[in-house]
């Protein structure tokens, strides 16, 4: 009986010499491989873009832009839904330009994008979340929903005018749409108060947050 | 699981020794015999020493924009076997995944500038080989699509020497002191 260390190899002494020396060469080989000009690169780090409003292209803003109305006695009493102005003034998309919100001082331009290495890097889709809080408040204990404020959508000549589409704000975490992975989606918001009650009079404020995360 | 090792006989030593010389001597002596040869640039080296690709924008114009790095390369190529013979001399670079690699470069003028992707050769330099060695300085844009297989990469540029005429060297090269 053969160990594995004793087993003779069916293969001649020449043949087991020339498979010695061919990994010998093989490894002047690697050396000789060596001379040349190398450089090691790191991918792209994963990242998510966007904007509500007033944006700047891969970039940071400050501003946060708000959407209003003020109602006379007459709309309070008629109960009627309302349009809500802007003070955004960004009509051109980031993406390519096209004027995608013709009519900024009532539209909102939302532009988003989700970019990665290949996947392995993070996973296929992005998610856009709006946050609203509970209310609105006029700083005297007074109220409104914040689920009486929604929006349409519009994208003039986009095939798809409603890649984040048309809701209302609920008091909480809302999900808006996912955004696959290396693609840019936007669309132009349009806001409408619902005026379904008569209010204390007041200013009433609120923020929402728009987010794009990828775990 | 069994486990196969083979031991060499002296006598078997003696004819590896002999097989290894045997093929040393057909590698040092192949590269006089056909193009191209393979040429030594290591003292070529990268500014910074490594990079981490940025992403491009995206427009409707390449929507599929990808990434890119920009790194300066001082090129030092040792032409010393070579000196007073004509040829072309390529920059290579190796395939090293399935994702492609671009390079584009500018140079000073000594090499030429030029683009290649990954698992391609470009030309960079073309006519007499001055002397001992070649020095440039190349402003290379790398870009590729983000599909890549790992997160990072090692790119081996080499350079490559197809010689006109009798394909062999004019003289040994002189020793490095």
């Amino acid at each position: 009986m053969n160990t594995p260390l004793q087993r003779p190899s069916k293969q001649p002494p020449d043949l087991r010499a020339w498979r010695a020396a061919a990994l010998a060469l093989v490894c002047l080989a690697q050396v000789a491989s060596a001379q040349a000009w190398t450089l090691s690169i790191a991918a792209a780090s994963r990242r998510v873009f966007l904007h509500v409003g007033n944006g700047t292209t891969d970039g940071n803003s400050a501003t946060v832009n708000t959407v209003s109305t003020t109602l006379t006695g007459a709309q309070l009493i008629g109960g009627n839904p309302l349009a809500m102005s802007s003070n955004s003034s960004q009509s051109a998309s980031l993406y390519d330009g096209y004027n995608t919100c013709p009519d900024p001082s009532s539209q909102m331009l939302i532009g988003a994008s989700y970019r990665r290495n290949n996947g392995n890097d993070g996973p296929a889709r992005a998610t856009l979340r709006v946050t609203s809080p509970a209310n609105l408040e006029n700083g005297n204990g007074d109220t409104i929903p914040f689920s009486q404020i929604s929006w349409t959508v519009s994208a003039p000549g986009s095939p798809r005018p409603n890649v984040i589409p048309a809701g209302a704000f609920n008091g909480g975490s809302l999900t808006l749409t996912s955004v696959r992975a290396n693609t840019y989606i936007e669309n132009c918001h349009s806001y409408v108060y619902a005026n379904e009650a008569v209010r204390a009079a007041g200013a009433y404020n609120g923020q929402v947050t728009y987010t794009l995360s990828s775990p | 699981m069994r486990r196969r090792l083979f031991l060499l006989s002296p006598a078997s030593c003696k004819a590896a020794f002999a097989a290894a010389a045997s093929l040393l001597l057909l590698m040092v002596a192949s590269p006089a015999l056909a193009n191209p040869h393979r040429l030594d640039d290591s003292l070529s080296h990268t500014v910074p020493a490594s990079a981490q690709m940025a992403w491009r924008p995206q427009t409707s114009a390449d929507p599929n924009a990808g990434v890119e790095a920009w790194v300066r390369v001082n090129i030092r190529i040792d032409t010393a076997k070579w000196a007073g013979r004509t040829g072309n001399i390529y920059m290579v670079l190796p395939r090293d995944q399935s994702s492609s690699m671009e390079a584009e470069w500018t140079t000073n003028g000594t090499l030429r500038a030029g683009r290649l992707v990954s698992g391609e050769r470009a030309l960079v330099y073309t006519g007499r080989i001055p002397g001992n060695t070649l020095q440039d300085q190349m402003q290379v844009r790398l870009r590729s699509a983000p599909d890549w297989q790992s997160t990072t990469r090692r790119l081996n540029f080499y350079f490559e020497l197809d010689v006109d005429g009798i394909d062999a060297p004019t003289a040994e090269p002189s020793p490095t002191r």
